[in-house]
């Protein structure tokens, strides 16, 4: 392992992945640009360097991507990525606040935080792990997928009933197309292009950039501008101290963002949003949730950066990628002849290695350039509304187009983003439609194999027994509970008062 | 010496800028600028796989750059009635998987017939493969017919959507078994943690798999009368009727000079040994059609799945 740390540290090393690392800052920035479509990108450039070189450019894309995807989740709440949806949730009410520099320096230092701990688990605890992530099958993905709505309950606002009737038409939505399972059409209204069903990616651009622009627009008469524009000095090493200061919020986002990047189709979105709710669950003072608390922004981006080393973890142990991207990274290898998993662990695990010990250095890389970029970038909100609000909507619309090069998809953004911006107004919130867009994918085939399953061992066994499920089952119960409870208890201070 | 590398990887792309600069005097007899490449399937997989180890020998053959670009969804479809829209100039084409392709042209409204397509060749194949975990208590194929007839349905085995749905009811009947199958969607990336946790008894996909994952999952059962030389010792059915064949195909209607081009670069770019080297090593058979044999060949497999 220290010949590995030494081949990672050597010049040609650093210089290709700090390369990756600025491409990933790109990358994460644009909505549309996913870390799967940079990675899947930069490949047929990797093919002229070394093995080594190739996969350390590759990883610094993804893992700055995982922080980049921030920014404009922070600026404009449109999520870069996926991924950065719960940064979105406390990250653009901070910058409302004229918190801006705060919540990008936040997101900066906890995504290097959570990258270093995702590939500290990949160098060092890459086997235990894997054998617990085997113990995931259809079951229980299911049952996480369901642990994972339960953050309806602090998303919703005002009305669970409209929380839930939110997160319902996402993952209705989700499922438009041929069905994962069975290959069985579904709500396509004979539209040919509806087969392949909604891009999550331009669904979610949808989602939160079109009702946002079309807010601005509405309200260019009353605001000039995003937010006010308040350079603090001193603000980096007051949140970087604050960040540090909470050792305990730390590891448990490190550990749920690890634990679900590991586990194969799951992946950084989910890491983020299970990471934001435990945040939640566990601090005493709940109320700036939502509105602007920066541990939001450090439960999300420590989990979403965690779980992208943590992806590349079934992939070097079992030759299963643990994400898109990391899918993207074992075709280069195997495009060199190599197969990654126990084959190429085998034979080089020097190579193995010193692709870990590049993913934690390009965590320190990222933190790095993030902050030579942040005054830049904080700087978007002094772009007056009446251009940044077109530029958004141009952005948005490419990056829609991006994904799948399908004009197609730009419709359907639109569409969607129309439909939020009219629903709005009645209580329903972007977030748990969003959230259902990218649960849908995780729930729906998991819940169909798991019935086929039963058919032969019975619903019972299959869906409520082994230890995962039981854990899941009771976390999901908690959380509803929590929240039952808590909402109770404020409805009746409100009759009492 | 490590700075040897840093310099070779300025000069490659140097000289991988001009030669795209070069690159605008195309071959006479192909009558395109640029082609794009449409594959069908995720970034990571194994067309992606195909197409990223063909483009070079392509791009040298046609004397034009060749643009990956990827429409995914509907297990393929959306990708194969993208193609089946371009323009027939044979400057768009695409993977093509059979049986894949005839089974999802089988959906209402698809928009195609897998008989429209200009196929241009067919490049590898791979037999289908039973497998089970490397932990299972079913050792070997009779091991697996036994528990099978001892608890009929009882067995679960996964396998790809519909055209794995439809191979392994075929292997049931052959081996007279009941069991329960569970269709995976996405791509195979899922279904061998599925199996290696042992959450599925079996999975029935190609051998290429099982020779990718020998490490973690066993094979137990080989599709047709050839044994595959990566999984030595791994008993034939030859009642089982699963291959999954990988080529590239055109929009309806390209002409026969063009698709005849295409076939000459498509089988010279297949023939570099490095690439044939990597297919034999995965657990592929290799393929080098003429136009004439790939629609025959074609309109067999048609036939085959016809009801």
């Amino acid at each position: 392992m220290f010949e590995a740390l030494l081949m990672a540290i050597s010049p040609t090393y650093l210089m290709y992945m700090t390369i990756g690392v600025l491409l990933g800052l790109v990358v994460g920035t644009l909505p549309g640009l996913t870390a799967t479509m940079g990675t899947a990108l930069l490949v047929p450039f990797t093919f002229g360097l070394p093995t080594g070189e190739g996969i350390a450019m590759l990883g610094g894309l993804y893992v700055c991507a995982m922080f980049s995807d921030a920014i404009p989740a922070c600026l404009v709440n449109t999520p870069g990525t996926p991924a950065a949806m719960a940064t979105g949730f406390d990250g653009h009410p901070m910058v409302k606040q004229g918190r801006g520099q705060e919540a990008i320096v936040a997101a900066c230092f906890s995504s290097a935080l959570g990258t270093i701990f995702g590939a500290a688990c990949y160098l060092l605890l890459a086997w235990p792990m894997v054998s617990v992530a085997l113990k995931f099958g259809p079951p229980q993905f299911f049952w996480l997928g369901v642990f994972a709505l339960t953050i309806i309950g602090s998303l919703a606002g005002k009305s669970i009933l409209k929380g839930l009737a939110g997160a319902a038409i996402g993952i209705i939505i989700s499922c438009i197309g041929i069905s994962h399972a069975a290959e069985v059409n579904r709500f396509t209204l004979n539209i040919p292009e509806l087969r392949g069903g909604v891009s999550l990616v331009a669904a979610l651009i949808g989602v939160f950039a079109v009702p946002q622009v079309l807010s601005m627009i509405l309200n260019l008469r009353k605001e000039e501008y995003v937010a006010e524009y308040k350079p603090e000095k001193g603000v980096i090493l007051k949140t970087i101290i604050k960040v540090v200061s909470a050792p305990i919020h730390f590891l448990r986002s490190g550990v749920i963002g690890a634990f679900i990047g590991i586990l194969p189709g799951a992946g950084s979105p989910i890491a983020a949003i299970v990471s934001y709710n435990e945040a939640l669950r566990w601090s005493k003072d709940k109320s700036q949730y939502g509105k602007g608390d920066v541990r939001g922004v450090t439960a999300s981006e420590i989990a979403n950066n965690a779980a992208a080393p943590a992806a590349m973890i079934p992939l070097v142990t079992l030759g299963v990628p643990g994400s898109a991207p990391a899918a993207v990274i074992a075709g280069a290898l195997m495009l060199r002849g190599l197969n990654p998993g126990p084959e190429l662990f085998g034979t080089n695990a020097t190579l193995v290695y010193s692709f870990g010990w590049s993913l934690l250095i390009a965590g320190i890389v990222v933190f790095f350039i993030g902050m030579l970029a942040t005054p830049i970038l904080v700087r978007i909100i002094k772009i007056p509304l009446r251009l940044l609000a077109p530029l958004i909507m141009f952005l948005a619309i490419i990056g829609a187009y991006a994904i799948r090069n399908n004009v197609f998809d730009v419709y359907l953004m639109l569409i969607i983003g129309l439909f939020v911006f009219l629903i709005r107004p009645l209580g329903f919130h972007p977030g748990p439609i969003g959230l259902g867009f990218i649960l849908g994918p995780i729930i729906e085939p998991s819940l169909v194999q798991a019935l086929y399953i039963s058919h032969a061992v019975g619903v019972q066994r299959v869906f409520f027994s082994g230890s995962v499920s039981i854990i899941l089952i009771s976390l999901s119960v908690i959380s509803v509970s929590a929240v039952a409870i808590s909402r109770y208890r404020s409805r009746k201070k409100e009759n009492v008062s | 010496m490590k700075f040897s590398y840093l310099f070779k990887g300025v000069v490659a792309s140097v000289f991988g800028a001009a030669m795209l600069l070069a690159g605008g005097t195309a071959q006479a007899d192909y009558p395109c600028k640029e082609a794009t490449f449409i594959v069908p399937y995720s970034p990571g997989g194994g067309s992606d796989q195909m197409a990223r180890r063909l483009v070079p020998g392509l791009e040298e053959a046609l004397g034009v750059g060749v643009n990956i670009v990827y429409k995914t969804g509907g297990g393929g479809a959306v990708g194969f009635s993208e193609l089946h829209r371009s323009a027939p100039d044979g400057c768009t084409f695409s993977n093509t998987v059979v049986p894949n392709v005839i089974i999802s042209s089988k959906g209402e409204g698809v928009g195609y017939k897998p008989g429209d397509f200009a196929y241009i060749g067919m490049t590898e194949s791979s037999a289908g493969t039973l497998m089970v975990p490397k932990d299972s208590k079913y050792k070997t194929i009779e091991d697996f017919i036994a528990a099978a007839n001892e608890n009929p349905g009882m067995l679960t085995v996964a396998g790809t959507g519909g055209s794995g749905l439809s191979r392994w009811t075929q292997l049931e009947s052959v081996l007279g078994i009941e069991t329960t199958y569970v269709p995976v969607g996405g791509g195979v990336g899922k279904m061998i943690p599925m199996l290696a946790g042992s959450h599925v008894d079996g999975a029935a996909t190609g051998a290429n798999h099982a020779t990718k994952h020998k490490g973690i999952v066993d094979a137990i059962l080989v599709a047709g009368a050839n044994e595959v030389p990566t999984l030595p010792g791994v008993p034939n059915e030859p009642d089982w009727n699963y291959v999954i064949t990988w080529g590239l195909m055109a929009p309806p209607g390209t002409p026969s000079d063009i698709v005849e081009t295409l076939n000459a670069a498509l089988r010279s770019a297949a023939s570099d040994p490095a690439v044939q080297d990597a297919l034999t090593k995965g657990g592929y058979v290799t393929h080098d059609m003429t136009v004439a044999e790939v629609n025959a060949f074609m309109d067999a497999e048609i036939a085959k799945y016809a009801d």
